[in-house]
């Protein structure tokens, strides 16, 4: 029933998308101060947007294959999360599969996916590269309900979630959890093309699926503008864990611009991590639940990110590959045991990708939004990691 | 003879032998493994699980972190239990807030006051463990509970420092003070003599610590009329004590290429052991340090032992007839309860071992007690699998 793009049965229609990005990434910000290189498929996704009742029902779907590509985590300096550590992790086989209804100006959806909170994912951004900040600015793969009132050219949502994080790929949500978490989100579009964002969310304990941990404060800001050939954003974002005893801050702005089928992208971001006790079978591991719920210390990374993609077409197949360079300066903030320096040998370092992002089907939808729905057709939006080849 | 010693040594090395030696000594060829006997595998609720353990009198304080303060019978006959079937006789969880601010109760570490004066056994000392950076920062409260009625305990009193947090106690009982490692506060003696009720934090006797930055004490330890304390950065101290007042008798600094963790200090020696959350140097917390004690009870490192295949000595102990070390051993293969023989206890000598794998990341804390004649091991399983494990180590204590 469903053909690359978008298919139409009476008054269902459907629009599926596949992509994967294999992918060579070379760094010497790595644990034990050495150099390391890696060839991998990451963001192997399956998406399947579908909507009938003249759009006021919709089923939102991605399945990720990153369990399979990825079980060890991408090589990514600066990442964390999910007890991985300059790794970033794998997402879980059910990314998204999420049911909205309603219009657009009053709607409500639920099922495992985004919660509304901060900005779109990496995944449907320019830069294939995770930025350090991502679990300070989304939250997703969540058991949520959430709803969402617009009111002209504000957009109100708010949404009950379950705190924990996935603890493996193939993992579901903790669902007697469900509702021990909260956000809500503010989004105005004052003109076309712009949109200024703040949120914020209670995480009831998300490293520890029992509940034991303690629980983050999360706010975002963020302004992004996507008009024409051009994309940008800026963003700020705050998780202030344990009360306040530990508090993270990331900035981080990103544009890119569409010149024929080259699509240069750059993104810079200042964003802190904790540091975790590393596990002895992996320094790229850390324990869970975190022990004691203590940390060694704070590291600020800072990352110049810049990249080229040149989008190609063969038959249905959209190639398009790339190039990222990266440029990392490692920080310590505050006190505490963990010295980067002896953990990676040095506090600068560089990290080079290379590869191509194959898709075919529907490109990526915005990913992290629910309200947001064209009025023509099922997730039919233009990204910014998108060039200028259309089909 | 040191030549043979270390010919056997690389054998047992070359054999995939956990033990050996980084102070340049050489241990004597260790003795056939006793039998580890597995007892119990208590399963603690999940709600984070269990931090530690206190036993006297065949009663098991287990520490649940959330789950409060957990009441065992295993072998006191209250209510039946034994080591090998503990039953709960009571449980309660204290204060879960912080200066206000909701944490959970992180039930960390107690101590059941005996009282040889009054002949009371009413108070049971918590430690709570808040959030911390290590080697900077720390929270948590003492907690003070009333377990005159077991079956219900009742929280009556606490103990708050500003500015940092509780770690593992020592008590002198005849004089009711209850001494406290208080990481970036380094060492607390606290009056806890008489009635206890509500905020009994203006009975801080003294405090010491040991520099800004070389501060991070993780226990402290009564001996021989000295206030032994093992500080994460600064190493193993002797402290003198005066009805609590607390002084430098001999300086740390002692333990630069590691991090510090516990201690036990008996018949003229001690044992202390080394944390390896984050290497320092780039060396493992994988030892553990022996120490004799000088005519004043200052300490002078006599040997060490490297345990391959872990990261942390997390807990050290000596069994009651001084005969038996065991130390816990965390975050690697061979994490589990590790055992030594004090025959020379200047150089103990591998007695036998028994390692959890799979999903916990080891054993955290490990205490020894002797109930109806036997010495037990009772430790405490990290999570996932949280459990108090029971073992029969009576073959061992020789």
């Amino acid at each position: 029933m469903c053909l690359p793009g978008r298919a139409v049965a009476q008054r269902v229609t459907a629009e599926w998308g596949v992509q994967a990005i294999p992918a060579f990434t070379e760094t010497n910000v790595v644990p034990g101060g050495r150099s390391l290189g890696e060839l991998r498929v990451v963001q192997p996704a399956v998406m399947l947007h579908a909507a009938a009742f003249g759009d006021r029902l919709r089923l939102i779907g991605t399945v990720d294959f990153e369990k399979y590509t990825i079980p060890h985590g991408e090589l990514s300096p600066g990442s964390w999360g999910e007890s991985f550590e300059d790794r970033r992790h794998p997402h879980t086989l059910v990314h998204e599969l999420m049911l909205v209804g309603g219009g657009r100006r009053l709607f409500a959806a639920a099922g495992k996916g985004f919660v509304p909170f901060g900005t779109d994912d990496p995944m449907s951004r320019p830069t294939v590269r995770f930025p350090v900040n991502h679990h300070l600015s989304q939250i997703l793969e969540r058991a949520v309900i959430l709803a969402g009132v617009r009111l002209g050219l504000v957009l109100l949502e708010g949404a009950l979630f379950n705190g924990d994080e996935p603890v493996s790929p193939g993992s579901w949500p903790a669902w007697d959890r469900f509702g021990d978490s909260w956000s809500t989100r503010l989004t105005v579009t004052p003109l076309e093309g712009l949109e200024v964002q703040g949120s914020y969310a209670w995480v009831n304990s998300p490293e520890d699926r029992g509940g034991a941990a303690p629980a983050d404060r999360k706010a975002s800001a963020a302004a992004r503008w996507e008009r024409g050939r051009w994309y940008g954003e800026v963003e700020w974002a705050r998780t202030a864990t344990a009360d306040g005893a530990f508090i993270f801050h990331s900035v981080l702005a990103e544009g890119a611009v569409t010149l024929g089928k080259n699509r240069p992208y750059v993104r810079l971001e200042r964003s802190d991590r904790p540091e975790e006790e590393r596990l002895f079978s992996s320094r790229f591991r850390t324990r869970r639940p975190l022990f004691d719920n203590s940390i060694l210390g704070i590291t600020r990374w800072t990352v110049l990110t810049a990249g080229d993609a040149l989008d190609l077409k063969w038959g249905r197949l959209r190639t398009t590959p790339f190039v990222e360079a990266s440029w990392i300066g490692i920080a310590r903030v505050g006190g505490g045991v963990f010295d980067p320096q002896v953990f990676f040998g040095r506090t600068r370092g560089v990290a080079l990708t290379l590869g191509v992002r194959l898709a075919t089907g529907m490109r990526m939808p915005r990913m992290g939004r629910y309200g947001g729905w064209p009025s023509e057709a099922t997730g039919r939006m233009d990204m910014p990691m998108h060039a200028g080849a259309e089909e | 003879m040191t030549s043979a010693r270390a010919v056997v040594g690389a054998i047992l090395l070359s054999m995939g032998a956990a033990c050996s030696s980084d102070s340049g000594t050489t241990n004597p060829p260790p003795p056939p493994p006793g039998d580890v006997v597995f007892v119990d595998s208590l399963p603690i609720p999940q709600n984070y699980g269990i931090h530690d353990q206190f036993i006297r009198d065949g009663l098991a304080f287990v520490c649940a972190w959330n789950s409060g303060v957990m009441i065992y019978d295993v072998g006191n006959g209250i209510n039946g239990g034994t080591p090998a079937n503990p039953q709960l006789v009571g449980q309660l969880v204290t204060t879960d807030t912080l200066q206000g601010q909701h944490i959970g109760a992180r039930v960390h570490n107690a101590w059941w006051f005996h009282n040889p004066v009054t002949m009371e056994q009413k108070y049971l000392f918590i430690g709570q463990e808040g959030s911390g950076t290590i080697g900077a920062s720390s929270s948590g409260d003492i907690h003070v509970v009333d377990v005159s009625d077991l079956t219900s305990p009742k929280e009556v009193a606490l103990f708050r420092r500003a500015g940092a947090g509780t770690h593992n106690f020592w008590m002198n009982e005849s004089k009711a003070i209850l001494y406290a490692a208080y990481y970036n506060g380094g060492v607390v003696a606290i009056d806890v003599s008489g009635t206890l009720s509500g905020d009994i934090s203006s009975r801080m006797i003294d405090t010491l610590s040991f520099g800004a930055g070389d501060t991070y004490t993780w226990g402290v330890q009564l001996y021989n009329g000295s206030l032994y304390a093992m500080d994460m950065v600064s190493g193993f101290w002797q402290l003198n004590t005066a009805n609590g007042a607390l002084s430098v008798a001999a300086v740390g600094n002692n333990v630069p290429e590691r991090f510090g963790s516990d201690l036990w200090v008996t018949n003229g020696y001690a044992y202390t052991g080394t944390w390896g959350g984050f290497p320092r140097n780039g060396v493992s917390g994988n030892a553990l340090k022996v120490w004799q004690l000088g005519a004043a009870g200052a300490p002078t490192l006599v040997d060490s032992i490297v345990t391959t295949g872990i990261t942390t000595v997390s807990d050290v102990e000596v069994s009651d007839d001084n005969k038996l070390l065991m130390f816990s051993a965390e975050n690697g293969p061979n994490s589990g309860f590790w055992f030594y023989r004090l025959t020379d206890p200047a150089h103990p000598t591998l007695a036998g071992k028994y390692l959890v794998s799979g999903t916990t990341n080891g054993i955290h804390t490990a205490t020894f007690s002797r109930i109806n004649g036997k010495l037990y091991a009772f430790g405490a399983r990290d999570p996932s699998g949280a459990a108090l494990i029971i073992l029969d180590v009576t073959s061992l204590d020789q």
